[in-house]
C-alpha cells in the first residue's frame, strides 16, 4: 500500500471530520435539550450556504467573512421555528415529531429550487484553491481553516454552555424541565435560543464548505443522514461525542477508498453504525443513558 | 385575544398566497403551450418528456425546445403542401420513467397525435418504440442514443440524434485526431465516471472502444463514484497515486467543478482532460465557476452548430422566451419538429404509411447543430447525426469559450492547445 496516499487520506479524513463534527453537533445539541431530532438539518445547512453564496455574488462578501452575518440569520431561522412549530409538538410522541420537521427540510429545499434553480453553484473564492504541501503531502487550505474553526466553535460553544447565564439555563432545562420551570427560567424561551443555536452551528458549518463544494438544492438529505451517523456514533447529546464521531467517520470514509470503490462509502458509514449499535448502543461517549 | 385572531387571519392569508404562488409555478413551468384554434386542419405531434422528475432541468429545456419548432413552422405559414395546415404540440410527461412515458404515449396517440417526438432518456424510448410500432405511429426520436432501441428492426421508429456506438466513435477518432496532430501519444490514462446507467455505460464502452482502436493508451485506473458526491479529494488522491498523463472523465456538471479543483489542489500532472462525451464542462455556469481551471478542457459532443442562421435565430427566440441560451439538447428537440415537419411537407398527408415513406427519404440540411444533413438509414438511425469536438478556450466573452475545434467545416477556432498547460501554471 502506498504509505502517501494512506497519509494523504488520513490528513484528509480527519481535516473533513472536523466538519462532520460540526454539523453534527446542532444535531446533538437541539435533541440532548430538547429531545426532538431535527430533519430539517441539512436543508437548514444549504440554506445559510445559500444565504453566504447570494452575499457573495452580491456584495463580493468572501464566504470567511459574511460568516457572522449568515450564522446570525440562521440563528434567527432556527429560533423562529422552534417558537412557531417546535414548540408545540414537544410533548407529543416522536412519531409525531418527526412529520413536522420533515416538512421544514421539504419547504427550506424547495424554497431554494424555487429562489436558486437547480444548477450547481460554486463560485471561486479568495482560499478555495490554496493549498500547504509538507513534502510530497497536501493540506488543502480552506479544509484547514474549517477544521480550526470548527474546533474553536466546538469550545466556544463549550465555554458558552458552562458559563454564560444562558447555557447554565439551557443546560438546566435540559437536565429537567420541571426543575427549569420551577426556578423561574423561561424555558420556552431557552428551547427558542438552543434551536437557534444548533442552527447557526450547523450554519457555521455550512459557510465553511462552501469553498470546497458546489451547492445545489438537494443536497441537504446526504448531510442530515452524515449528522445522524456522527451523532449516533458519538453518542447521542454529547457535545464532545459528536466532534469524536465526525474525527471518526471522516477518516473511515476516507481512507476506504483505498481498499473499496467509492461507491461504497456509505456502506463504510453505515457498517460502523451497526457495529457501535450492536456492541455500544449509547455511542462512544454517551455513558449515562 | 387580539394576537390570536391577528394568527388566524395570517394562517389563512399565508395558505392562500402560497397556493397561488404553488400554482403559479406549476403552471408556468409547463411552458404554457399556446393552443392554436384559428385554423381548422391542425396537424397533432406528440411530445413525450421527462418534465418532472430527477431530468425536470433537461425535460422542460425539451419541451421549450419542440415548442419553439412548432411556434415557428406555424409562423411561417404552417405545412403549406396541406393548405397552411397548423402542427399543434401535444404534451406528455414521462417523469423519467419508462412505463409512464409508454402511458402518456398512449395517451397522446388517443388524443390524435399522428407522430411522437421525445423522450431524451434511452429506457423510456424503448417502451415508447415498441407502443408505436403496435399502433402504427411514427416515432421520431429527437433525442435517445442508446444503439439498441433501433436495434429491433421497428418499422416506425426513427433517430435524429447520435448513437451511443457512434458518439464511442467519435471521441476515438478525436482522440487520434489531436495525438497525431500534436504529436503527443499519452500513455497512461484514467477514466473516470458517476456511478448511474449512464455514466457506468459510457465509460465501460469507451475503456473497450479505447482497446480496440490501437491507440498506445494503458487505462491505468477506473475511479467510480456515486452520483451528486460532494467531496472527491479521497478519489483525486487515488488518480495522483495511479500517475496518469490523461483523465477521461464521463461526469455530470457538479462533479466536474469538484475533480477539477482538487487535481489542481493535489498538483496532478496531467497532458490535459479529454470527456469521452459527458455533460460537466460545457454548462455556463460550469465555464463561471471554474474560469481558467476549465481552460483547454476537450469533450467529445454532439453540439449546436453557432454559426448557422437557423441556430442564431433559433437562439434569439429562446432566449427572449426563456432567457436561457439553447443548448444542445434543446436544439435538437428543435430540429426533430423541424425533421417532423419537413417530412409533412413532402407527404403532404397524416396516413403513417406515407409518413413511413418520405422519412425514409428525408434529406433535411436547414438545422442548427452540428452534423450533415438528416437522411435515415435501414435501422431508422441519423447518418448525418455527427459528434463535434469542443474546447473550452480563453474568451473575454463567457458565453463563447466553448468553442469547436473539429470537424473542420464547423470549427470556431483552428486551434487546439494539446498538451494543455498545468492547471496551477496558469
Amino acid at each position: 500500500m502506498d504509505a502517501t496516499l494512506t497519509i494523504q487520506l488520513i490528513i484528509q479524513g480527519i481535516l473533513l471530520g472536523g466538519i462532520y463534527g460540526l454539523i453534527a453537533m446542532g444535531l446533538s445539541l437541539i435533541f440532548g435539550v430538547m429531545g426532538v431530532i431535527n430533519f430539517a438539518h441539512g436543508q437548514m445547512m444549504v440554506m445559510a450556504m445559500y444565504v453566504s453564496y447570494w452575499i457573495f455574488v452580491l456584495l463580493g462578501l468572501d464566504p470567511y467573512l459574511s460568516l457572522i452575518i449568515v450564522v446570525a440569520v440562521i440563528f434567527v431561522m432556527g429560533y423562529v421555528i422552534q417558537a412557531t412549530v417546535v414548540n408545540r409538538i414537544i410533548d407529543y410522541p416522536e412519531a409525531m415529531q418527526v412529520l413536522p420537521l420533515v416538512s421544514i427540510g421539504l419547504i427550506l429545499e424547495n424554497l431554494a429550487l424555487l429562489l436558486w434553480g437547480p444548477d450547481h453553484r460554486s463560485p471561486q473564492t479568495i482560499l478555495s484553491l490554496e493549498s500547504i504541501w509538507i513534502g510530497p503531502i497536501m493540506i488543502d487550505v480552506s479544509r484547514l481553516i474549517a477544521f480550526v474553526l470548527a474546533i474553536f466553535f466546538t469550545i466556544l460553544i463549550f465555554l458558552f454552555l458552562k458559563k454564560t447565564n444562558i447555557g447554565k439555563c439551557i443546560r438546566a432545562a435540559s437536565d429537567n424541565r420541571m426543575g427549569a420551570i420551577l426556578v423561574g427560567i423561561d424555558v420556552n424561551r431557552i428551547y427558542n435560543a438552543s434551536f437557534g443555536l444548533g442552527a447557526a452551528t450547523t450554519a457555521a458549518a455550512g459557510v465553511l464548505l462552501l469553498p470546497l463544494m458546489p451547492i445545489s438544492p438537494h443536497m441537504g438529505h446526504d448531510f442530515t443522514l452524515t449528522a445522524f451517523i456522527v451523532v449516533i456514533l458519538g453518542g447521542m447529546g454529547n457535545l464532545l461525542g459528536a466532534l469524536v464521531g465526525g474525527l471518526i467517520l471522516g477518516v473511515a470514509e476516507l481512507v476506504s477508498t483505498l481498499f473499496l470503490p467509492a461507491t461504497l462509502k456509505q456502506v463504510v458509514s453505515f457498517s460502523i453504525l451497526i457495529i457501535i449499535m450492536l456492541f455500544r448502543p449509547q455511542g462512544i461517549l454517551g455513558g449515562k443513558k | 385575544m387580539p394576537r390570536k385572531k391577528l394568527g388566524n387571519m395570517d394562517r389563512r392569508t399565508f395558505i392562500k398566497t402560497s397556493s397561488m404562488i404553488g400554482l403559479g409555478a406549476a403552471v408556468t413551468s409547463f411552458g404554457v403551450p399556446k393552443l392554436l384554434r384559428a385554423a381548422p386542419p391542425t396537424i397533432k405531434i406528440g411530445s413525450v418528456q421527462p418534465a418532472t422528475g430527477p431530468l425536470a432541468v433537461i425535460g422542460v429545456g425539451q419541451r421549450r425546445g419542440n415548442q419553439l419548432a412548432v411556434d415557428y413552422i406555424n409562423a411561417m405559414g404552417g405545412i403549406k403542401s396541406m393548405g397552411g395546415a397548423k402542427l399543434e404540440l401535444l404534451l406528455g410527461d414521462s417523469e423519467s420513467k419508462p412505463e409512464i412515458g409508454r402511458s402518456e404515449a398512449d395517451r397522446l396517440i388517443k388524443a390524435g397525435a399522428s407522430v411522437i417526438t421525445g423522450p431524451f432518456q434511452s429506457g423510456v424510448a424503448l417502451a415508447i418504440s415498441t407502443l408505436c410500432e403496435q399502433r402504427q405511429v411514427p416515432f421520431i426520436m429527437d433525442v435517445a442514443a442508446l444503439d439498441k432501441i433501433t436495434d429491433k428492426g421497428y418499422k416506425y421508429t426513427f433517430r435524429v440524434f447520435i448513437t451511443v456506438s457512434g458518439l464511442l466513435n467519435g471521441a476515438i477518432k478525436y482522440l487520434k485526431m489531436v495525438t497525431d496532430m500534436k504529436g503527443v501519444m499519452p500513455k497512461r490514462a484514467v477514466v473516470t465516471n458517476t456511478a448511474d446507467a449512464f455514466g457506468k455505460g459510457m465509460s465501460g464502452g469507451f475503456v473497450k472502444f479505447l482497446e480496440k482502436s490501437g491507440l498506445p493508451i494503458e487505462v491505468v485506473d477506473k475511479v467510480q463514484y456515486p452520483l451528486g458526491i460532494h467531496d472527491l479529494s479521497a478519489e483525486v488522491a487515488r488518480i495522483k497515486a495511479a500517475k496518469p498523463d490523461i483523465l477521461f472523465p464521463v461526469s455530470r456538471p457538479g462533479d466536474g467543478i469538484i475533480l477539477t479543483r482538487e487535481l489542481y489542489k493535489q498538483r496532478v500532472e496531467l497532458l490535459g482532460i479529454f470527456g469521452p462525451g459527458s455533460p460537466g464542462w460545457y454548462e455556463p455556469d460550469v465555464i463561471k465557476d471554474l474560469d481558467k481551471l476549465i481552460y483547454y478542457v476537450m469533450v467529445n459532443v454532439p453540439w449546436i452548430n453557432p454559426e448557422s442562421k437557423v441556430y442564431q435565430q433559433a437562439n434569439a427566440a429562446f432566449q427572449k422566451a426563456h432567457s436561457r441560451y439553447l443548448d444542445t439538447n434543446s436544439a435538437y428537440a428543435y430540429t426533430g419538429v423541424l425533421v417532423i415537419a419537413d417530412i409533412l411537407e413532402r407527404t403532404a398527408s397524416t396516413d403513417p404509411e406515407k409518413i413511413l415513406k418520405a422519412t425514409r427519404q428525408t434529406n433535411f440540411t436547414n438545422h442548427p447543430v452540428v452534423g450533415g444533413p438528416v437522411q435515415f438509414d435501414q435501422k431508422g438511425n441519423n447518418t448525418g447525426a455527427l459528434t463535434a469536438l469542443i474546447q473550452v478556450q480563453p474568451d473575454q466573452d463567457l458565453l463563447k469559450r466553448v468553442k469547436i475545434v473539429a470537424p473542420n467545416e464547423f470549427a470556431q477556432s483552428d486551434k487546439i492547445v494539446f498538451p494543455a498547460p498545468q492547471l496551477w501554471k496558469r
